[in-house]
């Protein structure tokens, strides 16, 4: 039972925590994306549809980034040129995001909720199936898709790109100081964009995990809130790459283990709440924490 | 050989009416400090901005290093080696002083481009280089944030220096520096002219310019008032030059004639505002019908005594209002028992800038009769008693209903003063109530000030300009360090006055 | 004067670009926009049956809009009346099928004031947790907006599930503490006027009660509040319990009115679409009356468009989005104002 946990949870994990990767790189730049549910509902989509007509799981999922990139980097012009709010612009992107895709699906393809096509390519398996003899672990392996591999090796060269890169210190910089990286002759904006184009991208990979990892059907929902979780991690891992994982894979574990808890009389939709409730918890202590530190 | 390092010759510019600068040259050459001194508004940031490339001057033009220039922006400034050392320190508080450092002209260990990899190595190397030849030590993996003012300063001056900056503009450096700090930080500067570099130094502390400058100019009016060698003038005709003329109503000196005590402070001890000073055991009286002058340098805890006194700020000790203990009050309830506040900070505390003239003039008084029965509000008495308030101060305005940022700034200020002396309080705590004032304005604020105390109120009056102090306070206490130092008359000498501003290591 | 125009190109500019967009999308699935607008002005305002559909589908947006604003122009960033709505909606259905239904014609009311008191409770939270330690209220209410979906979710499968009617509802409230319906068969309901009432009161409070005064001096200036002795604490903690009282009424209307139980799906995203009303109005009271029945046509109306042509109910969304995207530009940047002096 716990392998299976483990496999399902890590599964669960690797949507959560690409795009998490986004949305930590976008707040150290000074950016609350909110919109990266509607980014991976793009991605989802997209990877489905290019899925569906070339069978490459990596055209697909390429696209898949590729367009959420671009919608991301549109999304931060309004933000850095036009001066528009980030809070009510990335609500109004998730509601675009579904309301164009909803309006594509009963266009394009005369359904409503749920699109199924044929000859979609899902995520390979990295490992042959016989590694699932492999004690505890065994069902992880044999489960495990690119993406998730990609997701933690993001996480683990994150640090490096932040801490050694010109890039990760500007983006740092920008975040907490834009009037700073002016006056020494950089443009703010210009990384504010690119880590806006940087979250699109990532929530684009989540969306594409998210569709092709396992059921290869598009659905309305598909994300869940899963773009808000992701959002509650990196605001849990306070914008720390592994603080940030460690928080993804927790809410995705939770995600697996609350259908077997449901079976002990847990009600799993209040389960669902914890992630949300445990970021609360975490800004309630935190705050507290600062507030007796100035005091 | 370059003779002149920065140059402005005949630069013009206004901003509508204002005639910020009305032709303004002068010049620095290589090594040589160049004092820039005149009252707030006298147009001292108009000409920085300019040379700066943020501000495009109506005519005139810019030399840099005996070539005429054009700058299309700050970068342009920058390139041609103009550095500037901001009031508001330039460093982003949550990266190390290091990576602040190397910001914007990163060395690279390998690769080109954003993703480039940043040599660390190399960049504290240049670090402590840069660090010892200006004889300063900086532990560079500390957040800056957490580092001291004056360090903060020192590497916002020598990232400019690493980059390549030729000259350096100070803009008023020590205004949040301690005097052991400014000491530090002027013997940085000589050293600095030793290699060459040319310095703009923005002050109006005379005492500064006499040490450190080699030249000095004065602006007054947007014009230039007076400029001679250092060596071959003295403090006393800088000041006159300062000071001249910009007090047209300064003739007639009245003084008060004290009645009982109005505020009653002792031991009044308060947290610091960031980069100034706590409050250390503060005791002192206002009585009725006087103005006491608060002397000091910005940032020794003036901001936070008046702020602990109206209740802005928490504090420790008493606070006695007509015998009354107002210990434990909030800023609401100690206005409610005779206490007006004129804010340092109009725009952003004396005013909602965005919000009616109207509001701005009754805010506070908006709870109770006749506006409000403390449920609904009367507009109509609301307005008559905007109308009375702004009528009473002659206060300039088109409709009650237009933002009162629409006003000029001595108008804004007489909105407050409006506001704060509605009441008849018993208390004025007056902050800079002429900073970005005209002369009209000061005037008019001068004489509501002595108005106010011949009613028989009290006013603790809180300004940089001395000559605003000594003309209308009827005594003088001076604030060091978090602490009052000293207590003289207000025609006292200045140079004693100064003498107590400056006083270190006052127990501490 | 000038205020008045920036005001009103403020409205119209989000709402030109997002008819602008949904023209090109409907130009390109080959339909002639102008004849679809037109058609939607028709189905939404067409006849008295039609307005009052729209009217009907404008009363949960008022609502929110008006919760919305009233934290909006407070300077809190309240996104969190979508929860207050929820919560507001299930306790005010669950007292108006719980309670004795002997208590006749006082049954509306009490329902309305339980609705209000959660509604007012939930958003109470967030308020306290920003004034005392200033949690940014952004993330506190959109987490909870989360755990309000999570609460009611399950409890509307779980404790109070309707024994009859099978998944995801609650029991139907008692006749008497239905609102009545204003149109019968149509559906609006007095909610509406309830709604009405509700930004006529918010119109009076933000100009003619102290603590209205409050909420614009601390949404404009929190030091200038202070120093005129407004307590910042109180005014931030009000404006949300306010606005948790509008919210909760809103759902309370919703369920007693609209739906007469409480379902899964019970906000089809009203708190958003009502921020949207409220940032293109500003906040003031007429924008918002305009804004909540322009949404609520364009819903109204989005649905017969739907059965009749091939144009999906979504355009709707995009229309929202857009504007929620574009509400709050600075329209100096895109050179529509006229250049003020430097």
């Amino acid at each position: 039972m716990i392998e299976q946990i483990l496999a399902s949870g890590v599964v669960l994990t690797t949507p959560i925590l690409l795009a998490a990767i986004g949305g930590l790189v976008n707040r150290q730049a000074g950016i609350v994306n909110i919109a990266l549910e509607g980014k991976m509902l793009v991605g989802a989509f997209v990877a489905i549809v290019i899925s569906a007509a070339t069978g490459s799981w990596l055209v697909a999922t390429l696209a898949a980034a590729l367009v959420s990139m671009v919608i991301g980097y549109g999304f931060s012009l309004t933000i850095t040129r036009l001066g528009a709010n980030m809070i009510t612009a990335g609500l109004g992107l998730n509601v675009l995001a579904a309301g164009a895709i909803g309006f594509l699906m009963s266009y394009a393809y005369g359904s409503s909720g749920t699109l199924r096509l044929p000859d979609v390519a899902l995520l390979p398996h990295v490992f042959p199936q016989s590694v699932e003899s492999v004690p505890v672990v065994g069902q992880l392996l044999a489960h495990l898709d690119p993406l998730t591999i990609l997701a933690v090796l993001a996480i683990a060269v994150l640090p490096f790109l932040l801490g050694a890169t010109r890039f990760g210190l500007w983006i740092r910089a920008t975040g907490n100081a834009a009037p700073v990286m002016l006056a020494v002759g950089l443009k703010p904006k210009l990384l504010q964009e690119a880590s806006t184009a940087f979250a699109g991208f990532f929530a684009g990979l989540a969306g594409a995990q998210l569709a092709l990892a396992s059921i290869g059907i598009f659905n309305e929902g598909l994300t869940a809130g899963r773009g808000f979780i992701a959002l509650a991690a990196f605001y849990f891992g306070r914008d720390r790459p592994w603080q940030t994982a460690a928080a993804c894979l927790l809410f995705g574990l939770l995600d697996a283990a609350q259908i077997r808890m449901q079976t002990v009389g847990l009600p799993p939709r209040l389960i669902g709440a914890l992630p949300y409730l445990m970021v609360l918890v975490a800004l309630v202590v935190s705050q507290m924490r600062s507030l007796r530190r100035t005091q | 050989m370059t003779r002149i390092a920065l140059g402005a010759t005949e630069i013009r510019k206004s901003y509508g009416s204002v005639l910020a600068n009305q032709g303004i040259s002068l010049s620095v050459g290589p090594g040589e400090i160049h004092a820039v001194v005149g009252e707030n508004g006298a147009g001292k940031s108009t000409l920085m901005r300019v040379l700066q490339g943020i501000e495009r001057p109506d005519s005139g033009h810019v030399t840099v290093m005996d070539r005429d220039v054009s700058f299309a922006g700050p970068a342009d400034a920058l390139a041609e080696g103009i550095g500037m050392v901001h009031q508001e320190f330039m460093l982003a508080p949550d990266l190390s002083l290091l990576e602040n450092l190397v910001l914007g002209d990163e060395p690279l260990r390998w690769g080109r481009g954003a993703f480039a990899l940043i040599d660390w190595q190399s960049a504290e190397a240049q670090g402590r280089g840069l660090a010892e030849r200006i004889g300063i030590e900086v532990d560079w993996h500390r957040r800056a944030g957490a580092a001291p003012v004056h360090i903060q300063q020192f590497v916002e001056i020598i990232r400019l220096l690493r980059r390549g900056s030729r000259i350096l503009i100070l803009d008023e450096p020590t205004a949040v520096l301690a005097p052991q700090q400014v000491n530090e930080l002027f013997d940085l500067v000589r050293r600095i002219r030793e290699d060459g570099t040319a310095i703009l130094f923005i002050s109006h502390k005379i005492g500064e310019v006499m040490a450190l400058a080699d030249r000095v100019t004065v602006i007054r009016q947007g014009k230039i008032a007076f400029s001679a060698a250092v060596a071959e003038t003295s403090g006393e005709e800088i000041a006159s030059h300062i000071v001249d003329g910009s007090n047209p109503v300064g003739g007639e000196i009245r003084r008060g004639t004290p009645g009982p005590v109005v505020l009653d402070v002792a031991g009044l001890s308060a947290e610091a505002v960031e980069k100034s000073h706590p409050l250390h055991d503060i005791s002192f009286a206002v009585h009725s019908g006087e103005i006491v002058g608060l002397a000091g340098v910005a940032g020794n805890g003036q901001v936070e005594l008046m702020e602990a006194l109206s209740g802005l700020r928490q504090a420790k000790g008493r606070v006695e209002l007509a015998g009354i203990d107002l210990g434990g009050l909030d800023a609401e309830r100690r206005r409610a028992a005779g206490m007006g506040y004129i804010s340092p900070d109009r725009r952003h505390e004396g005013l909602a800038i965005d919000a009616s003239i109207e509001e701005n003039a009754i805010a506070g008084s908006h709870r109770a009769s006749p506006i409000s029965n403390g449920l609904w509000v009367d507009r109509g008495a609301m307005k008559r008693v905007a109308l009375e308030r702004l009528n009473r101060l002659s206060v300039k305005y088109g409709a009650l209903r237009d933002p009162v940022a629409s006003l000029s700034g001595g108008n804004q200020q007489r909105v407050v003063f409006a506001r704060e002396t509605a009441g008849s309080p018993q208390l004025l705590l007056v902050s800079q109530p002429t900073r970005g004032v005209d002369l009209n304005g000061i005037a008019a604020i001068h004489s509501i000030l002595r108005d106010f105390r011949d009613a028989d109120g009290a006013v603790l009056l809180v300004s940089e300009e001395l000559d605003e102090l000594q003309m209308l306070s009827d005594r003088i206490m001076v604030m060091a360090q978090g602490r009052i130092v000293g207590a003289l008359d207000a025609d006292a000498d200045r140079r004693e006055i100064g003498r107590l501003m400056v006083m270190e290591g006052v127990g501490a | 004067m000038s205020n008045w125009l920036d005001r009103g190109l403020g409205f119209a500019v989000p709402l030109l670009i997002a008819l602008l967009v949904s023209a090109l999308v409907l130009l390109a699935i080959g339909e002639n926009p102008l004849d679809t607008f037109s058609l939607m002005l028709t189905e939404g305002f067409g006849s008295p049956r039609r307005l009052a559909s729209t009217l009907s589908a404008a009363t949960p947006l008022l609502f929110t809009a008006v919760g919305t604003a009233i934290c909006f122009r407070a300077g809190v960033f309240n996104v969190g009346v979508d929860g207050a709505f929820l919560i507001g909606g299930l306790a005010a259905v669950v007292a108006g099928f719980s309670l004795p239904a002997e208590l006749g014609w006082s049954l509306v009311p009490i329902c309305l004031a339980v609705g209000a008191l959660f509604g007012a409770a939930w958003l109470f939270i967030p308020g306290w947790l920003l004034a005392r330690l200033e949690v940014d209220e952004v993330v506190s209410t959109l987490m909870l907006n989360f755990i309000a979906v999570a609460i009611t979710g399950y409890l509307v499968n779980g404790p109070f599930l309707s024994r009859q009617s099978g998944n995801n509802v609650t029991p139907p409230v008692h006749e008497a503490a239905e609102l009545s319906r204003l149109m019968p068969p149509g559906t609006l309901h007095s909610g509406f006027l309830l709604a009405l009432a509700v930004l006529v009161a918010y119109a009076f409070w933000t100009r003619r009660t102290p603590a209205g005064l409050e909420g614009a001096w601390v949404g404009l200036n929190r030091r200038f509040s202070r120093v005129v002795g407004v307590s910042v604490q109180r005014t931030i903690i009000l404006a949300m319990v306010l606005s948790g009282i509008v919210g909760g009424l809103g759902g309370a209307a919703h369920g007693l009115g609209q739906l007469h139980r409480f379902t899964d799906g019970f906000s089809a995203g009203y708190g958003f679409t009502g921020m949207a009303v409220a940032l293109l109005a500003h906040n003031s009271p007429l924008g918002m009356l305009i804004g909540a029945i322009l949404f609520g046509a364009l819903a109204s109306a989005g649905t017969t468009i739907q059965l009749f042509s091939d144009i999906p109910l979504d355009l709707v969304n995009i229309i929202q989005g857009i504007v929620m995207i574009f509400a709050v530009i600075e329209l100096g940047r895109i050179g529509i104002r006229r250049r003020v002096k430097a």
